[in-house]
């Protein structure tokens, strides 16, 4: 009974999805706002994205004739039941509600079914703007997916385990990550910038070209849960690079490490809100060419180097 | 490839005013564009002919709402030298600064539609910030943002004091030191040149072919100014640059315009600094004697024409607007064919469309 107990807690309060809910909320705020100040604006109040995603749910919810009903409905809460999925193996604070050996591996492959389902999305709700949309998402996929999983490889690699926990484990009291690998933490926030569609690389939903992209069509509930899944996707990737780069809860003071870990993951959201006002949108093919001529040989050499040192 | 076509407008994100493209597509290239204007057209010329020449100042005025003071003193211009009316020379200095703050009020509205149009939205936001900056001068001039009410014909209705020729100064210093950074971040940001160079070229031939005028053309190294070439208000005595470049692309159109922006200070603090003394209108007769005029201004966006031809009577016979959006209107197929569907908004925003202008 207890443990049934405690699972549930785990599941669905903390580190469950209780905690990711709050979360997504307040650091979508965070970024808001901080954007905003850098831009010369004042920024939301602090309840905004709660007032959006309430009302967005109880708005009406229409699809175009001829959009497929049934997969239009599925897709956003396929997104978001893998984005959830993924964050039960990312530990917060120290604790997961559930670790094995190589989910490292599945967090990455769940994390990346959104992008899927956002081209999906894109070709079933028969908008010319979600189809253009979708098709960049998926293009947009193929260039920041594979720095991104060969930047994440390398902690692994050093720390001899494909669990994530154990990475953020072995972390505690060590030298972290990022002063080992500081190329390949820089080159998983690009890449997180990437999958997330965040300004600079919002090139699937560039509002000036085609509107909202893949989710023009959409609207309502199915809306706020698109937006929701994004919104924890950040949380949950946040998180997992503070677990594999930052150490996790370890900093070695008396404070709670929900807290050190919180601070951590703002952090580098406040990276991301920097550089997401710095530059202008990318075009896509000039997303691919920074992709794969750029980031993806750094991120070889950097695997490679990894790996000739822990052989050694 | 198979071939769909992607609708831009009437209403679109990228498009401030509705105009409406039809863009044929091969994956994200673009093989052909058809156009379609009208969407706003307010039969102003014809209205012009059922109202009285000191009405229809007021009319002209509302032909835009960026360049409004251009229009009326083109046509201003028009109806007193159909009079044969000597403006003073305090009225013409007017004119010509608040038409000067109206380019660059102009001019920096364009470069945050730019920006926000290639996803810049920092520079969207100062740029807007700082074009308040001109917007508060203008009403504290005239107690309009936009539409002034200031030209007469004869002269101007609205008198600058000390006071106020010290608070403008003060403040066009600021706005320079602030249009400095703006220029300072487009100068050396990668990603606005990766979104601005070799997008939109037109090439002098083509400038000519499809008679370009204003800073388009300008950016692609044809020198016409007619602030220059035709001097009319004040211009004849002031000393500035006309701003050109070669390149002729949506770069080279915002190095242009960025550029102009600073010059138009300069100037507005010549014609304060030699603000002559004098009265500010002359009567001006409400018939006005048989005969036509073509009278020529350089609005923000290039050269603008009227045409009044009078029958004798208190109210026009015709009245004919040529502006300089339907010269940059007609070159957007061109510029569109073989760019990428990303780069649209850039083009669009790059020949700084002026939608209510073109269809009047």
């Amino acid at each position: 009974m207890n443990d049934w107990l405690s699972a549930s807690f785990a599941l669905f309060i903390f580190p469950g999805f209780g905690f990711l809910f709050v979360c997504a909320l307040a650091f979508q705020w965070i970024d808001r706002r901080v954007a905003a100040r850098l831009q010369g604006r004042i920024g939301p109040p602090w309840f905004q994205p709660l007032a959006d995603f309430i009302k967005l749910m109880a708005k009406e919810d229409i699809l175009p004739t001829g959009a497929h009903e049934w997969a239009c409905a599925a897709l956003p809460m396929v997104s978001l039941a893998t984005v959830l999925t993924a964050a039960l193996y990312i530990p917060v604070g120290g604790q997961a509600a559930s670790a094995f050996e190589g989910d490292l591996i599945v967090v990455l492959f769940l994390l990346s079914i959104p992008a899927l389902a956002c081209f999906l999305a894109g070709w079933l709700s028969v908008g010319v703007y979600s189809v253009v949309g979708g098709n960049r998402s998926l293009l947009q996929y193929f260039s920041y997916e594979v720095p991104f999983l060969m930047a994440l490889s390398g902690p692994a690699i050093l720390s001899g385990s494909w669990s994530i926990s154990r990475i953020a484990a072995q972390q505690a009291g060590a030298t972290w990550m990022v002063f080992v690998q500081p190329l390949g933490f820089l080159l998983a926030i690009v890449g997180l910038i990437g999958k997330l569609k965040r300004s600079p690389f919002d090139i699937p939903k560039a509002k000036s070209e085609i509107v909202a992209g893949p989710l023009t069509e959409f609207s309502g509930r199915k809306l706020a849960l698109w937006h929701l899944t994004l919104h924890i996707q950040t949380v949950v990737g946040l998180f997992l690079l503070v677990d594999v780069f930052l150490g996790g809860c370890s900093i070695g003071l008396a404070v709670p490490g929900v807290l050190v870990f919180t601070v951590k993951a703002v952090l580098i959201l406040l990276a991301l809100s920097v550089a997401s006002v710095l530059y202008a949108r990318l075009r896509i093919d000039q997303l691919a060419n920074l992709g794969w001529r750029v980031l993806a040989p750094l991120a070889l050499a950097q695997m490679l180097t990894t790996m000739w040192i822990g052989v050694r | 490839m198979t071939r769909i076509t992607i609708p831009i407008g009437p209403q679109h994100p990228a498009l401030k005013e509705p105009l409406s493209f039809l863009l044929t597509v091969e994956g994200e290239r673009i093989v052909d564009s058809a156009l379609r204007i009208g969407y706003v057209h307010r039969g102003i010329e014809r209205i012009c002919q059922n109202r009285n020449y000191v009405q229809n100042v007021h009319v002209v005025e509302r032909i835009c709402g960026i360049c409004s003071h251009i229009h009326t003193t083109t046509y201003c211009q028009g109806v007193e030298a159909l009079l044969g009316l000597q403006v003073p020379l305090r009225a013409l200095y007017l004119r010509t600064l608040l038409g000067e703050l109206e380019r660059i009020h102009s001019h920096m509205l364009w470069l945050g539609v730019l920006a926000e149009n290639i996803g810049f939205t920092t520079i969207f936001m100062y740029a807007w910030r700082d074009r308040e900056t001109v917007l508060d001068i203008m009403e504290e001039f005239s107690g309009g943002r936009v539409a002034h009410a200031v030209n007469v014909i004869g002269g101007v209705r609205i008198d600058v004091d000390e006071a106020q020729v010290d608070s403008i100064l003060a403040r066009l210093d600021e706005l320079e030191q602030q249009i400095e950074i703006l220029l300072g971040v487009i100068q050396h940001e990668r990603t606005f040149q990766a979104r601005t160079r070799g997008v939109g070229h037109l090439s002098v031939e083509q400038v000519r072919r499809y008679c370009v005028v204003g800073p388009t053309a300008r950016a692609s190294g044809v020198n016409v100014d007619m602030r220059r070439d035709a001097p009319y208000a004040a211009y004849d005595w002031l000393d500035f640059r006309v701003i050109t470049a070669e390149e002729g692309d949506v770069w080279a159109r915002t190095m242009v315009r960025v550029l102009e922006t600073i010059e138009s200070l300069h100037m507005c603090r010549q014609l304060l600094a030699e603000l002559p003394e004098g009265p500010l209108a002359v009567r001006a007769p409400r018939r006005v004697p048989p005969g036509e005029v073509v009278s020529r201004g350089e609005a923000p966006r290039g050269e603008l024409v009227y045409y009044i031809r009078s029958d004798g009577s208190d109210s026009p016979a015709r009245v004919k607007i040529r502006t300089p959006t339907l010269t940059t209107l007609i070159t957007l197929p061109d510029q569109l064919r073989g760019v990428n569907t990303a780069d649209v908004p850039a083009v669009l925003a790059g020949v700084d469309l002026c939608i209510a202008c073109a269809d009047r």
